[in-house]
């Protein structure tokens, strides 16, 4: 999933400044999750952005909204069933970056602001925790590496190491962060799959990768064309 | 603090006091207005401290600025 | 806003003294207990406290927190 953080909070305020009515709009799927954008985490921002406008005698209206996604217009057409949208300033999305360029497509005649910053693709590995592993690079390499990727986990994003940085099991560039090749190796050994590491990749082909990407599943084809 | 009835469950309230102080600092109401206090069932007058000791901050700290307004909402 | 915080400045060194209202969650098998026994033992303490029991201190929620602050508490404790 879609890991965010919430801004710094001056750095919110800053961004509603001058504005009299405020929606709130959360996210309830990934940034939910990682307990950034979702229902509570809105009524946390109000109340908290409620409290430092009182503080400065500000008259500042300020609404909550929480729809399931936002990254999906399907649910975005929901918010105009539950508020009028053009009764507000300004929308201050605790969505993830995708979220909110959405919902800015959507309403492109109302200023939206994030509340986040969106930061990567990952796992929780427990409450309150959660690590990178994806950098969505459109050529998938973890069958050949034990289900451990390279190209996330690895400093210099090695498609074949270790590199002559490895320290214990550990990175030269840091040494709290593990060595990706000493993992691989250490998971294709109890896989007693090493032999894969007896061959080298082919160089990694980062040209497959499109900026901006776009994917056309092929049977809706015709819809775009 | 290690006989919780449910184990850690004050220790979980105690976590995310800490953080609430970190939230009232930021919209500088300050976290002098909050504390969590570990108070086991037989520390009554342990308990009639804690209301002491948040009263007497109170009191230093002054009115809650955020108050006037909301009695006017309540009255409104 | 200032012009009442102005009034209750007033009303103070006028001699009506300022009585705070501090919010209480309390977990229902310590700190409830607790202040049941104070009430029991005649321990006196100031009036100033609103208990909020909770089943467990861990379901308190940081926007309950808030919430009071929101509504006026002049401070909040957590008792468990």
């Amino acid at each position: 999933m879609i890991v965010a953080k919430r801004k710094p909070f001056n750095e919110i305020k800053e961004l509603i400044s001058g504005s009299k009515k405020i929606l709130i709009l959360g996210c309830g799927t990934c940034v939910a999750v990682c307990l950034a954008g979702g229902e509570k985490e809105v009524a946390i921002l109000a109340s908290q952005l409620k409290m430092a406008l009182g503080l400065v005698n500000e008259d500042v209206e300020i609404d909550e909204l929480t729809i399931e996604r936002q990254c999906d217009r399907e649910f975005i057409e929901e918010i105009s069933t539950k508020v009028n949208v053009d009764d507000y300033d300004l929308i201050l999305s605790t969505a993830c970056g995708a979220g909110v360029q959405l919902l800015s497509d959507v309403f492109d005649h109302k200023v939206v602001v994030p509340a986040l910053n969106t930061t990567f693709i990952g796992v929780a590995e427990g409450p309150g925790m959660w690590t990178e592993r994806c950098r969505s690079c459109s050529d998938c390499v973890l069958a050949d590496t034990g289900g451990i990727c390279p190209v996330t986990i690895c400093a210099k994003g090695l498609v074949n190491g270790p590199c002559g940085g490895t320290r214990h099991g550990k990175c030269e560039i840091d040494p709290e962060k593990d060595c990706a090749w000493t993992l691989i190796y250490n998971r294709l050994k109890k896989l007693g799959r090493l032999n894969r590491m007896e061959q080298a990749l082919p160089p990694k082909r980062y040209s497959v990768q499109q900026y901006p990407a776009k994917i056309v599943h092929e049977a809706y084809r015709r819809r775009y064309e | 603090m290690g006989d919780c009835h449910f184990l850690e469950g004050n220790l979980r309230a105690k976590e995310r006091v800490e953080y609430t102080k970190k939230l009232l600092n930021e919209i500088g109401l300050g976290e002098g207005r909050l504390e969590m206090f570990h108070i086991g069932a037989s520390d009554a007058p342990l308990f009639a401290e804690a209301v002491e000791i948040m009263t007497n901050r109170a009191k230093e700290l002054g009115p809650n600025p955020l108050k006037c307004g909301a009695e006017k909402a309540e009255a409104a | 806003m200032e012009q009442d915080a102005s009034q209750i400045k007033e009303q103070e060194s006028t001699g009506e003294t300022f009585e705070p209202k501090i919010e209480a969650f309390v977990c229902t098998y310590c700190t409830y207990t607790a202040a049941d026994m104070a009430g029991s033992q005649r321990l006196q303490y100031p009036p100033t406290v609103r208990i909020v029991k909770y089943l467990c201190t861990g379901k308190v929620e940081i926007v309950h927190i808030l919430k009071a602050f929101e509504a006026g508490a002049d401070a909040v404790f957590v008792g468990g």
